[in-house]
């Protein structure tokens, strides 16, 4: 659309502040910087394998980069290559990555961890699955994969063919190591408990490695990656235009799949440099608010289950208006919830006809909202039980919630005024009328206010988007930009972006290497950061804060375990 | 094993005719009425055991009807209500015959024993739960037909009795939570015990300050004291009489069947399923019956203590006091699609801290009342000393 006058004049406009950003940082961080990268969005700055924590600790405390967004872990034919995604909270759009890179027979780095509690769950999946070892890392073992898998699938020595042949012997068995927490003479008074993989309060396969002294928890551990899929891998595989779509449907499986995809969609977009329509912008972001409401519906009906201890009325309300998003974006994708419904450049097509019927069903359901919320207010913010149950209990604050990379209602549910939408605009939000909801009660309570808020949010951004669609004129109605057949972004060129996603911060790393398929793509699952945060919610509570806790923090293990 | 012992309690000397004036004739219990139509009269203790035995089978009968109308159907028919769906409607009439089915699937399911099982007190625990339920309805009055009270017995101590009864089902859980050898089960057994010993005290004194003002503990006794009208065409049930007893009574009681919101010993997303996390099977219908007779029974108790018994117009006595038996059953299911779930602390502390000193002080304004009223100074004065003291 532009002229290639206007879009040289863009770029020298977006290069220079990013040179001034780094020569600012090359003035703190001095000698420890050997080299700069230049990632689509942000400076990188490259440093030696045994400099993470001392320039990632003046970044956060001097620079205030208080956000690692993501850790991502790959093979290059030199070396290995750590990459930080640093952020600030109190601005997502001030980006920087810290590269990392290490030999490649002897790849050992510094774990950030100390310095970023949230390093920690990320490190143990790139030594999982790549294999970079890091020193000082508190507790460095397999995270996705089994103890006892032979290999790290993401190295290119990796052999797919070759059977993981391990003797159900060496398996650990957690029901033989069943007395943790008791000391040698037997006479403790704690009790360890395996809260899963199967169990009604976790929500899928989640296995919580429990001590308990009585009723309350004494120490709680996540055992995840039961529902590991290879994800990254399969997205490694799939060309750019076609081919990865469908899988982010999977990550967040309930319901949030048009968030999932907005995610891919806008790291490859802005990748391969593509303009999005702006009607197909609109249709999007009216079509993943819906996912948020089905999503945040489900959270609530979720939690209230958890609370109430049976599939109760509270539940089967929740479910019955989530079914009704779920009706209207099946009249939009023709799917209910693996929708594939985003392209890269637009959507897939155009709103369903007639037009007046989709209108008015999306009306009637936003005109029903308001009563449904207070039904929910009525049975469960407003009921006193359920104050005396989640008020207070499984506790976060602020301060530690950043230090886990707690993003989305978590983070908001502690104060934290962080929303993507809002501080890092994309799709059509820039352009409506909306709040960033936040409560300070860092507790249980209020994570799910957060949520039930947020869909009262979400139905004003919907309902805005439906007068603009409704008002859009005929001819200009473009749902897709016009994108090549085939993307081969050029070679090196990394990206690292983000969306809002139903449960926090999704974010998308991408690496080109200039064939049509991406050579590195790494997923930043918001659950995962956020489930990491459980033992700093529930340790010293009851068992019964523990699940709630568990449920507040609304995670999918589809997105967890990927 | 319900009916052998329902027939020990029948043939027990405690029993006595019911009835004081306001009751109308004195009516005959169902085990004596039994053995004089059926002329078992002649075969002296025998015969009255007999009598007793049938009796008890036919009580035992309905009841399990009840708990197998309520269970596999009813409870999904009235949680299809509150939900906005429909329920069980493929087989049968408005679905009824899944009551067959799902009796079918259960028994026919595997009995697992988990392997470090306590196994006499792992097998024991289903019947202690299913049959002190059952056990219960002994000395249930249901009211009068044509001259005949159905009661199996009805002894002097017959409040106290039936609560006694009643607990046995904790120790049940107890032996259930403790022998399955699963840490879920030993938690749930844990909770039960508290929470009993939390509920069971301010149960009884809620129940107890109806004693003071019937002046008996014999329930037949109880229920004919309220037959009187208070005002008008209103009834003199000790509800409406104490309004605030009943309440606590209420809630009490939903805690002593163990139902939101104090359904804690089980508590499905805490502990999986408590103390009957690895019963199957036969075991588990046993457990499953026991729950249901046991919600019936604390209803009935609230029925024959709060709410006038079997009295009630136009239809027969038995009738009104199953209607109110289902009418609090159908509590304990509005409370379980509404209430969320109270943590065990917070649970001992309502007890302990709540509902105890509530009922304490309604024990002792009743004696106080009932002293003022009936001008009995003396009593009056003892209480008011309980007070001070």
């Amino acid at each position: 659309m532009s002229t290639g006058e206007e879009q040289t004049d863009d770029a020298e406009q977006a290069i220079e502040p990013t040179e001034a950003k780094l020569t600012e940082l090359k003035s703190l961080l001095g000698e420890h910087v050997l080299d700069t990268e230049e990632h689509l969005n942000a400076p990188g700055i490259v440093i030696r394998p045994d400099d993470v924590q001392a320039v990632l600790s003046t970044l956060k405390e001097e620079a205030g980069y208080d956000h690692c967004s993501c850790v991502t872990a790959q093979q290059y034919d030199d070396r290995y290559e750590s990459i930080y995604h640093l952020k600030k909270f109190a601005d997502p759009t001030d980006e920087v990555s810290v590269v990392v890179p290490t030999a490649r027979d002897d790849p050992i780095s510094e774990s950030a961890a100390p310095v970023f509690t949230t390093a920690d769950w990320h490190e143990r999946e790139a030594y999982d699955l790549v294999g970079i070892e890091y020193d000082d890392h508190p507790d460095l073992r397999r995270i996705l994969l089994p103890e006892t898998w032979q290999g790290h699938p993401l190295r290119d020595d990796y052999d797919q063919d070759r059977p993981q042949i391990v003797t159900l012997r060496e398996n650990a068995n957690p029901l033989q190591k069943d007395h943790r927490g008791d000391p040698e003479d037997g006479e403790s008074d704690t009790m360890f408990l395996n809260i899963g993989p199967h169990h009604p309060a976790t929500h899928g396969v989640l296995h919580l490695e429990t001590v308990l002294d009585g009723e309350q928890v004494v120490d709680v551990e996540s055992d995840i990656g039961y529902l590991h899929r290879c994800e990254e891998q399969m997205c490694q595989q799939g060309t750019y235009r076609h081919q990865i779509m469908p899988y982010p449907d999977r990550w967040d499986y309930i319901s949030a799949g048009l968030l999932n995809e907005w995610a891919y969609a806008r790291a490859a977009e802005d990748l391969a440099d593509i303009e999005v329509p702006e009607y197909a912008q609109v249709i999007r972001t009216m079509s993943a608010e819906l996912c948020r409401i089905a999503s945040h519906m489900l959270a609530m009906a979720t939690f209230a289950l958890d609370i109430n201890g049976d599939f109760t009325a509270t539940f089967m309300w929740a479910i019955r208006e989530r079914e009704k998003a779920q009706a209207i974006l099946e009249d939009l994708t023709g799917q209910r919830m693996m929708f594939n419904y985003f392209r890269l450049g637009g959507v897939a097509w155009d709103l369903p006809d007639p037009r007046e019927d989709f209108f008015e069903k999306s009306r009637d359901f936003l005109d029903g909202l308001p009563g449904a919320t207070r039904e929910f207010h009525d049975l469960l913010t407003n009921n006193e039980i359920f104050q005396l149950r989640t008020i207070d209990t499984g506790v976060i604050d602020p301060e530690t919630a950043k230090d886990f990379g707690c993003t989305g209602p978590v983070a908001r549910g502690s104060g934290i005024d962080y929303d993507l939408r809002r501080d890092d605009p994309y799709g059509y939000y820039d352009e409506l009328e909306w709040d960033v909801i936040t409560e300070d009660g860092c507790d249980n309570y209020s994570r799910l206010l957060v949520r039930m808020r947020e869909v009262e949010q979400s139905a004003k951004i919907i309902d805005q988007c439906i007068d603009l669609l409704e008002g859009w004129p005929d001819e200009e109605r473009e749902i897709q930009a016009n994108v090549p057949r085939t993307l081969k972004p050029e070679r090196d060129t990394e990206i690292y972006k983000a969306v809002e996603g139903a449960k926090g911060e999704l974010g998308i790393y991408i690496r080109a290497d200039g064939t049509d398929k991406p050579g590195r793509f790494k997923i930043r699952s918001p659950c995962f950061s956020n489930l990491q945060s459980l033992p700093a919610m529930a340790e010293g509570e009851y068992i019964p804060d523990l699940v709630a806790a568990l449920g507040s923090l609304d995670i999918v293990l589809g997105e967890v375990d990927r | 094993m319900s009916g052998a012992l329902a027939s020990t309690l029948a043939a027990a000397p405690t029993l006595l005719q019911s009835g004081d004036g306001n009751g109308g004739d004195a009516a005959v219990l169902l085990p004596e009425w039994l053995a004089d139509v059926l002329g078992l009269d002649g075969l002296g203790g025998a015969g009255t055991a007999i009598a007793a035995l049938i009796a008890a089978f036919a009580i035992a009968n309905v009841m399990l009807i009840q708990a197998a109308l309520a269970g596999p159907w009813l409870k999904r028919k009235i949680a299809a209500a509150f939900w906005g769906k429909l329920g069980p409607n493929r087989m049968g009439p408005g679905g009824s015959l899944i009551i067959i089915a799902d009796a079918v699937r259960m028994l026919s399911k595997e009995l697992i024993v988990p392997d470090g099982a306590d196994r006499p007190a792992w097998d024991l625990a289903p019947i202690v739960v299913a049959g002190s339920a059952m056990v219960g309805f002994a000395v249930i009055p249901f009211g009068e037909i044509g001259g005949v009270q159905i009661q199996l017995a009805d002894p002097e101590i017959g409040l106290v009795l039936v609560f006694a009864i009643a607990s046995v089902t904790s120790v049940g859980l107890v032996m259930g939570g403790y022998a399955s050898s699963n840490k879920y089960s030993m938690l749930g057994s844990l909770r039960a015990v508290a929470q009993n010993i939390a509920y069971e005290i301010p149960l009884i004194l809620a129940a107890g300050s109806v004693v003071i003002f019937a002046g008996s503990l014999q329930l037949s006794e109880i229920v004919a004291a309220q037959q009187e009208t208070l005002v008008g065409p209103i009834p003199a049930w000790y509800a409406i009489v104490n309004p605030f007893a009943f309440v606590l009574f209420l809630i009490a009681n939903l805690a002593e069947v163990g139902r939101n919101p104090f359904d804690i010993p089980e508590a499905p997303t805490e502990i999986v399923a408590g103390y009957q996390t690895e019963y199957s099977s036969v075991y588990f219908v046993l457990i499953y019956l026991g729950e249901f007779l046991h919600i019936f029974l604390g209803g009935a108790i609230a029925a024959v203590v709060f709410l006038g018994g079997g009295a009630g117009p136009v239809l027969p006595g038995p009738i009104w006091l199953i209607a109110k038996m289902w009418a609090f059953f159908l509590f304990t299911q509005w409370a379980r699609q509404t209430f969320p779930r109270v943590r065990i602390d917070q649970l001992i502390e309502i007890g302990w801290k709540g509902l105890l000193v509530l009922t304490f002080a309604n024990l002792i304004l009743t004696a106080i009342l009932v002293g003022v009223l009936e001008g009995d100074v003396e009593f009056s004065m003892a209480a008011l000393q309980v007070i001070t003291a």
